[in-house]
C-alpha cells in the first residue's frame, strides 16, 4: 500500500525588538549569563508586565503577510508547567483569543499551507545541562516570540521545506526577525502522521520538538514518515507521543514519560488588560509593509521581463531585490542588471551569508549608470564587464575606467576599414569559411575586436565580414 | 467540590510528593480555601462598575532599552549559583 505523509507546524519565530516582551531589558543576543534581567522577566512577586507596543505591531505585520485575519480584541493567557526555564512557572501567550486568525502561505505548486492562528508570547530562558545539574540563564526569558501554528495541510517533504524557507523568507523581508535558524530565532515543532493514500481520515500524529534546521526537520520527517509506515504495516499502532530528534543518529525518541500529565491549566492573565487594534490601525500598518517578495518575484517576471529563475534569485532576500530595484532605474532592459547580479556580483558575494548582507562597493545608482552607456550603445557588453569587476573591487564609478575615447564610439567607416584588413590579413580562415567551416569566421572577428580595443559591436561586425566575403 | 483526584492531580502537575496520610487533611483544607474565596460571589455589585482587565485596553510600553539589574542583584535571591547562572541541582 502507498501511504501519504501529513504534517502541520507550529513555528516559533523570534522577534527583533530591541526589548523583551514585558519589560524594558535588552533582548541582544548573547551578554553575560542573566545580565540582560529584571524582577519582571525573572517573574519575582508583584511585578507587573506591560505589554511592548512593537509586539503587538510585529505579530500584525506578520499576519498580514501570511493573509491573516487580525484579531480586533485578543487577550494573554497563563500557561502553567513546572521546569525551571520558567521562573514564574507559567508562560504569558495567547490561547483563546490570539492576535491572527486564519490565514495561509501559498507553495509554488500553487498549494494554500492554511495557517490556524498566529499568537505572541515569551521566550523561556536557556538551560545548560551537566552532569545532572541544571545552569539557568534568564537573558532569553521574556524575548517576544511568534508562533505561527499550520493546519495539518503539508503532504511532502518537498512542501515542508518550502513551507519554512518561505516563511523565512516572509519574516526577513518584513523585517520582524532574522530568522536565524541556528542561533535559534527561529524553531520548528512538527506533527506528523501517515495514512493510506487516497484517504481523507487523519491518522494518529507524534510531534518532533524543537528542531533548528531545514537539514534536520526533513531527515526527522523522513525518518518518522517511514517509522509509522512500518508500525502500520506491521499491524502496530501510533502512539500519540511527544518526539525528540537526534541528528547524530539520525533517530527520533519520546521525550516525555506517560505520568508528565499533559495540563497546562490555561488561563487569562490577569496582570495584562485587553489588546484592541482598529481597522485603521491595521490598515495603517498593512500599508507600510514592503512589497512581499512572492508578489515581487511575479512583478519582475510579468513586467520586467526578467526569466523566473532569475526573479527567484534577485528576491530570495531583500537587500539584492532593494537594490535591484533601485538599478533599474529608468532602464529598458531591466535584465542587464538582473544578469550583472547573478553574473558578476553573486561571484564575489560566495556565501549565502554574503548575498543576503548584499554588502558591495559599488552602489545601485553606479550600477545604473554602467547599464546606461551600454544600452545607449556607447560602450560594448566585454568592456561593460570588465569595468564592473574594477568598480567591485574599488567601489569607484564607472567614469573611472572608462575614457571619453572608449565611449565616443567608432565611426562606421572605421569599422569597415577594420574589417577589410582583417580579411586581408586571415586568407586561410576566409578560405575555409568560403568552404563551409563557419567557425573560421571568428579569427576576421578578433582581428576587428582587438584593433578596436573591443569597442566595436561584434553583432555588428560579424554581419559586415560575412557581407564582405560573399 | 474538591476531591482527592483533584489534589492528587494538582501534587502531580506542581511536581509535590503529598504522603497518603495528609491527603485527607489537604483535600478539606483546599476544599476551604475554595469556599472561602466563594464568599465573593455573594456580594452585592448590582450597578457598579469595575475596572478589570476585560474593560480596559492597550496598557502599552514603547519599545525603548532600560538598564537591567545587575545580575548580582539577579542571582542573589538564588539558592545556589554557580558561574553567573541559577543552579538547580539534580533530585530523585
Amino acid at each position: 500500500m502507498k501511504y501519504e505523509l501529513v504534517a502541520g507546524f507550529e513555528t516559533h519565530i523570534e522577534l527583533g525588538t530591541d526589548t523583551k516582551i514585558f519589560c524594558s531589558c535588552s533582548t541582544e543576543f548573547g551578554g553575560e549569563p542573566n545580565s540582560h534581567c529584571c524582577p519582571v522577566c525573572i517573574g519575582l512577586p508583584g511585578t507587573l508586565p506591560k505589554l511592548n507596543k512593537k509586539v503587538v505591531e510585529y505579530g500584525i505585520m506578520a499576519g498580514l503577510a501570511t493573509n491573516c485575519e487580525i484579531a480586533n480584541v485578543s487577550k494573554m493567557d497563563r500557561k502553567n508547567y513546572c521546569y525551571p526555564d520558567l521562573s514564574k512557572a507559567y508562560q504569558i501567550s495567547q490561547l483563546y483569543a490570539p492576535l491572527c486568525n486564519r490565514g495561509y502561505v501559498e507553495l509554488s505548486n500553487g498549494r494554500k499551507i492554511r495557517i490556524h492562528h498566529i499568537h505572541i508570547e515569551e521566550d523561556a530562558g536557556k538551560l545548560i545541562h551537566n552532569h545532572g545539574d541544571t545552569y539557568v540563564d534568564y537573558n532569553r526569558g521574556g524575548v517576544p516570540l511568534i508562533e505561527i501554528v499550520s493546519e495539518p495541510d503539508i503532504r511532502s517533504i518537498d512542501e515542508a521545506r518550502e513551507y519554512v524557507e518561505k516563511l523565512q523568507q516572509i519574516m526577513r523581508y518584513i523585517g520582524i526577525s532574522d530568522c536565524r535558524m541556528q542561533e535559534g530565532s527561529m524553531r520548528c515543532d512538527v506533527n506528523i502522521s501517515v495514512r493510506p493514500q487516497g484517504s481523507d481520515k487523519l491518522g494518529t500524529r507524534t510531534e518532533i520538538k524543537n528542531m533548528n534546521s531545514i537539514t534536520f526537520i526533513t531527515k526527522a520527517m523522513e525518518y518518522e514518515f517511514e517509522r509509522q509506515v512500518d508500525l502500520i504495516e506491521n499491524g502496530e499502532k501510533v502512539v500519540q507521543e511527544t518526539l525528540r530528534y537526534d541528528d547524530a543518529t539520525n533517530t527520533t525518541s519520546s521525550m516525555r514519560s506517560k505520568e508528565d500529565a499533559h495540563d497546562y491549566r490555561y488561563f487569562r492573565d490577569p496582570d495584562l488588560v485587553t489588546i484592541k487594534v482598529t481597522d485603521e490601525e491595521i490598515e495603517e500598518i498593512r500599508a507600510k509593509l514592503p512589497e512581499l517578495p512572492y508578489i515581487k518575484k511575479q512583478r519582475y517576471v510579468d513586467e520586467l521581463g526578467v526569466p523566473e529563475s532569475d526573479a527567484g534569485l534577485l528576491t530570495k532576500y531583500r537587500n539584492i531585490s532593494e537594490y535591484f530595484d533601485k538599478a533599474i532605474d529608468g532602464l529598458k532592459k531591466p535584465k542587464t542588471v538582473s544578469n550583472f547580479i547573478i553574473g558578476q556580483i553573486f561571484r564575489v558575494l560566495q556565501t549565502e551569508e554574503d548575498k543576503e548582507a548584499f554588502d558591495i562597493k559599488t552602489t545601485p545608482q553606479q550600477l545604473n549608470q554602467l547599464c546606461k552607456l551600454l544600452e545607449d550603445g556607447k560602450i560594448q557588453n566585454n568592456l561593460a564587464k570588465s569595468t564592473l569587476d574594477k568598480m567591485l573591487e574599488t567601489g569607484k564609478d564607472c567614469t573611472e575606467y572608462i575614457s571619453e575615447e572608449d565611449m565616443a564610439g567608432l565611426d562606421d567607416s572605421f569599422v569597415d576599414e577594420l574589417c577589410k584588413q582583417a580579411i586581408e590579413a586571415n586568407p586561410k580562415a576566409v578560405q575555409q569559411y568560403k568552404e563551409g567551416k563557419e567557425k573560421a569566421i571568428m579569427a576576421c572577428m578578433g582581428f576587428v575586436m582587438k584593433n578596436s580595443k573591443g569597442k566595436a559591436n561584434a553583432q555588428e561586425v560579424l554581419e559586415k565580414i560575412k557581407s564582405m566575403i560573399s | 467540590m474538591i476531591t482527592r483526584e483533584d489534589v492528587e492531580n494538582i501534587a502531580l502537575l506542581s511536581k509535590l510528593f503529598v504522603p497518603e496520610d495528609e491527603m485527607d487533611n489537604l483535600t478539606q483544607s483546599m476544599q476551604e480555601i475554595v469556599s472561602f474565596a466563594d464568599t465573593i460571589n455573594n456580594a452585592d455589585v448590582e450597578g457598579v462598575e469595575f475596572d478589570n482587565i476585560n474593560n480596559l485596553s492597550n496598557a502599552l510600553r514603547e519599545d525603548v532599552v532600560k538598564p537591567s539589574m545587575p545580575k548580582e542583584e539577579i542571582l542573589k535571591n538564588a539558592p545556589e549559583q554557580a558561574e553567573d547562572h541559577f543552579l538547580v541541582r539534580k533530585h530523585s
